[in-house]
């Protein structure tokens, strides 16, 4: 069953690639929220219930409602337009994240180690590509934020990957998330200048 | 034998279906079932109107797109059955003798001389370029995953093989070739069929110029190309080894439950414009790559 | 006596010069078909099975030692193509030359023929001879009898230009062989493909071979050696064209094949690096080929393309050795094999079209022709089963080598571990977006040639050329369809080829059961066959009975446009051109109007695009080193005491080194 929402969180990341809206973006921040939940369920089955309690509800709770909650407002206020602008055309993206997915599988392979499942390592990396590639490529703060939320997503995935031999991992993963949202985001949801087009500009 | 005959019974049935969806999504009441294979009939009874730019390809060319089309329904199987003709490779047969019909479908529509028409072959022709790897690199995951090569083969044994995630295939493989088919016959949303504005059209811009039996001969050819995507559908939906009687129900009912997915499709969502178009079917390459992927994985060999 | 047959026909060939004019074509056509049935027996005899190589040695009685001419199976498969082709090429000669009767003269016409017959007995000879000093002295004659023939059409300057180029880079290229030969004469103290064996057994094989690759590389067009191609293609006559482009380039695939025989080590990582370079070519080359306007040379880089995918199958077949997996090593050297011949059929058919299209029209600019099919119906039928057949569709022999390739890979899938299986997902991707980008070009090309109304007088003056011309093509058709519609009889022998010549074992286990996949595939094209001939016939008398009218172009109301308004080329590959603009380097050269213009004087627009390998590796190189050159040349004044003082200062310094013994 996890293998299924794997490879469903791998399609998500391709179709980040390929989006034009900054809306999609966000509903597809939430489907990945509701599958990392799905995953950690299936996945941490040696992790004492407490422990997988709070972290369920942390994903559920702070990934799949939270945060697309914080970025439509971000949206709203700004007053952006629907189509975020591309430093180079999506077709190039998408090119880029097939062979970023080329390149984590052959890293994978090379970082076989007994104690990972290689599932998690191979969509772990390419997740992390997926996030650089799309700070790298874009121009609005929006798109480099939702990046980084992306490679938060990795590290998330990265430390389920051992979270049944170390689940102290998964809950500085959470930390991770929390220290996101309630200092990136408010503090950039909060300090940029509303109704202006461009998503570039922080308020001085 | 039996799935060539299913094949063409259900291309009789599937537009009429998706007319008949789109009407009742619009509030309409909708034309009959049978009302597409009845437009057939009343074309065949028409005379032509031939430009007289045009010349023998314009004439020869519905004639070998339509051979094309029933050429490559002769390796579909059905069931337990094999296909009328199954060979080792029969998937690249298939696939470039789609492309034949193609080649000659553009070709007509630049005989015309028109601007108009050459527009839509050029994309006719840029969008199946871009359609191709998507498809091969679905049938090198499948091939990698039962081991065999040929369609009959490939379904066959593709619920023997006993491994659990047969799933992931039977569901990437049918939204993929779902979206194949969307962009081989040209529907929303890579094109809309009921508009005629240059800005949009593809296929529908490619036939403008033909006329009574050649237009019949083209619509029986897209007909049948539906009926023939639905039936690989099918086949990765439904086991080979159950029973016959059983299976040939399933047959009509997935292809009837396709053409309600086309309805649907064409009724609430917008086609795409135009330049995004590439980046829409290289996103097909794309989660056909991660299918590979998920199959490297699942035969151990990234382990 | 064989081999005092073919001397014969060398010293033969000198006598063209002196034949009288009328009968010059002639007397050529004679030689060439002797040297044709002469080669052709000796063929015959190897691939019938009975034996298994051929020493003809060629006395000369002044030269003490004779030079031997070796035939084994793999030269008699080129020797066929080579006659084949160059015996087609002349009998379409006789046609395409007969508008320069009158503007060249007897010695011009002799020197061409002259050429000609070389050119064909030097390529003979490069695959018959395995001494190096012999193997090399026939390179370079075929170097410099095509250099010859290149410049037939010498009054243009640019053409004497580009043919000067073109023997420099073949010079390049055989300087890189020679360099080869001359390593393994030191290790081994023999010159020649047999001294090969030996070497690599003692020696580290990837040097070496990467400098054979590269000498040979250039001449068959691998991207980036690939520079000299589109140059030479064009300005060549269309007869001299086909050949070259047909087989003098595969001579380059024979040197590559000859070496990889002897090749013992590192097998996996020559046949990796040679995949990934033929994958470069076969895609870069037909990206390029779409955005050309000039129909030769978009024939040019199509041949690019080709040369690609036949690397494409040598080096699955490397692959294929180097894991001890038989059937992708025997499907991907037979699938490169086959399109070899393939390829020299269908290129040849379509240079010798757009010959046909050059001497009709007079022009070879793809813009300004269109609605050929009207008014030359033989020579559009003759290009569309070439361009057809190029893409690879069934039933047509493109597919079957194709066909073969795709099987090796997908047949190894399930056994391959993931580092090969990526890669073999790379070329099955990389083959199918080739199939694709072909299907686009020539749909541009034929569509925009041939079809429509003709958007110039070039066009509009076209009338069909002479049956001489178009009877040899017919030959070739006849050739695609029977390798198309009878793949098995074909295949067959080229498997036992394939196994003889690597040494592969049990080569009919492999392919046995192969072959009745291929007889499938002639079931199924036989069906299409007669699917659309019994669809045709039904659609004359259906429409018998109907109304049937002509009248204009509707295409939903724009009835009234002009040949101008058609699609052009350039508008046809626009989308195409957007997505691949890194590579294509496309300019625009136009003013533009400025802010204080009021009234826009008149504008001209030209686009164009460049090969980017030819200015990163050709033009910058040249463009600094003649920058440089141009600095030296001041010394140059032009005044003779200055002359006279560079010598005295020479013997100055050498009377100077002398007296301090440095020299």
């Amino acid at each position: 069953m996890v293998n299924y929402l794997i490879v469903f969180f791998a399609v998500t990341l391709m179709y980040f690639s390929s989006a034009d809206r900054l809306t999609t973006y966000i509903k597809l921040i939430g489907i990945q929220g509701l599958l990392l939940c799905g995953i950690a369920i299936f996945e941490l089955n040696e992790v004492n219930t407490a422990n997988l309690l709070f972290i369920v509800s942390e994903t559920l709770i702070f990934k799949t409602i939270m945060l697309p909650y914080l970025l439509t407002r971000i949206i709203q206020r700004s007053g952006v337009t629907k189509v975020h602008r591309l430093a180079m055309p999506g077709f190039n993206l998408l090119l880029f994240s097939i062979f970023g997915l080329l390149i984590s599988v052959i890293l994978a392979k090379i970082l076989i180690n007994p104690f990972i499942n290689t599932i998690y390592l191979a969509i772990a990396l390419f997740t992390l590509f997926t996030g650089m590639l799309l700070i790298v490529t874009h121009k609005l703060i929006i798109s480099h934020l939702i990046g980084f939320l992306i490679i938060e997503n990795a590290v998330f995935m990265f430390s389920l990957a051992i979270g049944n031999e170390m689940p102290m991992m998964i809950n500085i993963g959470i930390l991770l998330d929390i220290f996101v949202g309630v200092l990136i985001l408010g503090f950039f949801g909060l300090r940029l200048k509303p109704h202006t087009n461009e998503l570039t500009m922080l308020k001085d | 034998m039996a799935g060539f005959i299913l094949i063409v019974i259900a291309a009789c049935i599937f537009p009429g279906v998706i007319l008949r969806t789109k009407s009742l999504l619009s509030g309409r009441k909708g034309p009959g079932f049978f009302q597409p294979v009845k437009d057939i009939s009343v074309l065949m009874k028409k005379g032509s109107v031939f430009s007289t730019t045009t010349g023998l390809i314009f004439q020869i060319a519905p004639v070998v797109t339509l051979a094309s089309i029933l050429c490559s329904l002769m390796v579909i199987p059905f069931g337990e059955h094999r296909a009328l003709l199954s060979f080792e490779g029969d998937f690249i047969f298939f696939s470039y003798m789609l492309a034949f019909g193609k080649f000659f479908t553009i070709i007509a529509a630049l005989d015309t001389g028109s601007s108009f028409e050459g527009m839509g072959a050029s994309r006719e022709a840029f969008f199946s370029m871009l359609v191709e790897p998507a498809f091969f690199i679905l049938l090198a995951t499948f091939a990698m995953f039962t081991g065999y090569t040929s369609f009959s083969d490939i379904f066959n044994n593709f619920f023997i093989t006993g491994n659990d995630y047969v799933m992931i295939y039977s569901i990437i493989g049918v939204y993929l070739l779902v979206q194949i088919t969307l962009v081989e016959n040209s529907r929303v949303p890579v094109d809309d069929p009921k508009t005629h504005l240059e800005l949009t059209m593809i296929h529908e811009v490619m036939i403008l110029d033909y006329s009574g039996f050649d237009k019949a001969l083209i619509h029986i050819g897209s007909y049948l190309k539906f009926a023939l995507y639905g039936s690989l559908i099918y086949n990765l939906i439904v086991p080979a080894e159950w029973n016959i009687f059983l299976q040939t129900f399933l047959f009509f009912t997935v292809q009837a439950f396709f053409a309600v997915i086309v309805g649907l499709t064409e009724s609430f969502r917008a086609r795409n414009k135009m330049n995004k178009n590439p980046k829409f079917i290289l996103t097909l390459s794309a989660i056909a790559w991660i299918a590979f992927v998920v199959i490297l994985i699942m035969t151990d060999k990234l382990v | 006596m064989n081999g005092s047959l073919f001397l014969a026909i060398i010293f033969l060939s000198l006598l063209v010069f002196f034949v009288p004019r009328s009968l010059k074509y002639s007397y050529s056509l004679f030689l060439l078909a002797g040297a044709v049935a002469l080669t052709s027996v000796w063929s015959y005899r190897l691939l019938s099975g009975s034996v298994q190589i051929i020493d003809i040695p060629l006395n000369l009685p002044f030269i003490q030692n004779s030079f031997i001419l070796t035939v084994d199976r793999l030269s008699a498969f080129f020797i066929i193509v080579i006659n084949i082709t160059v015996f087609i090429g002349f009998l379409y000669a006789r046609g395409y030359l007969e508008p320069y009767y009158r503007s060249k003269n007897a010695l011009r016409f002799s020197i061409h023929y002259f050429s000609y017959i070389w050119l064909y007995l030097s390529m003979l000879m490069v695959v018959m001879f395995r001494d190096g000093l012999s193997f090399l002295i026939a390179w370079e004659i075929m170097a410099l009898s095509s250099f010859f023939l290149v410049i037939f059409d010498a009054e243009d300057r640019t053409i004497l230009k580009t043919g000067i180029s073109y023997l420099i880079q073949m010079h390049v290229g055989m300087f890189f062989i020679l360099i080869a030969f001359l390593l393994v004469e030191k290790a081994t103290g023999q010159m020649g493909f047999d001294a090969l064996g030996s070497y690599f057994s003692n020696h580290s094989n990837i040097p070496l071979f990467i400098l054979f690759f590269i000498g040979f590389g250039i001449k068959a067009g691998f991207i980036p050696l690939h520079t000299w191609l589109p140059e030479a293609h064009p300005a060549a006559p269309s007869h001299v064209s086909g050949i070259m482009s047909g087989v003098m380039i595969k001579m380059g695939i024979y040197g590559i094949l000859r070496v990889l025989i002897s090749v013992q080590s590192d097998l996996l990582l020559i046949g990796i690096i040679i995949l990934i370079i033929s994958l470069l070519s076969g895609v870069l080359g037909v990206m390029m080929a779409i955005v050309q306007h000039d129909l030769k040379r978009l024939l040019a880089y199509h041949s690019i393309e080709n040369i690609g995918i036949i690397g494409i199958g040598i080096g699955l077949g490397m692959i294929g050795l180097a894991t001890g997996n038989t059937a992708l090593a025997i499907l991907g050297l037979a699938g490169g094999l086959l399109h070899v011949l393939n390829h020299s059929l269908f290129k040849s058919l379509l240079f010798f079209s757009a010959g046909s299209v050059y001497q009709a029209t007079h022009t070879r600019n793809i813009e300004h022709l269109g609605g050929l099919m009207k008014k030359m119906p033989y020579t559009a039928f003759l290009f569309l089963i070439g361009s057809l057949a190029i893409c690879g569709l069934p039933p047509f022999n493109g597919f079957i080598s194709e066909y073969l390739i795709y099987m090796g890979m997908f047949k190894s899938l399930s056994a391959a571990n993931l580092y090969q299986s990526m890669l073999i997902l790379g070329t099955i991707v990389g083959l199918s977006l080739i199939g694709g980008l072909a299907i686009f070009c020539f749909t541009k090309a034929f569509g925009i040639a041939f079809l429509g109304e003709p958007r110039s007088e070039h066009a509009s003056g076209a009338k069909e050329v002479g049956k001489n011309m178009n009877f040899p093509q017919y030959i070739t058709v006849a050739f695609i369809m029977l390798i198309g519609l009878g793949s098995g009889f074909v295949v067959k022998p080229v498997f036992s080829i394939v196994a003889q010549t690597f040494r592969l074992p049990d080569a009919v286990l492999t392919t046995g059961p192969f072959i009745t996949n291929l007889s499938q595939i002639s079931i199924l094209a036989g069906i299409f066959i007669i699917t659309v001939t019994v669809l045709l016939v039904y659609r004359h008398y259906h429409l018998k009975g109907k109304q049937v009218e002509t009248g204009p172009t509707w295409a939903c109301g724009y009835t009234a446009g002009t040949s101008r308004q058609q699609y052009t080329a350039t508008s046809y590959a626009y989308n195409y051109n957007h997505i691949a603009k890194p590579l294509l380097q496309g300019k625009k050269i136009m003013e533009d109007i400025r802010e204080d213009e009021i009234f826009p004087g008149k504008r001209t627009f030209i686009s164009h695009n460049d090969d980017i390998f030819k200015k990163l590796l050709i033009d910058k190189p040249t463009d600094w080193f003649s920058g440089l050159l141009k600095k030296l040349a001041v010394m140059q004044t032009g005044q003779i005491q200055h002359y006279i003082l560079y010598a005295f200062v020479f013997i100055l310094l050498v009377l100077l080194l002398t007296i301090l013994n440095i020299i």
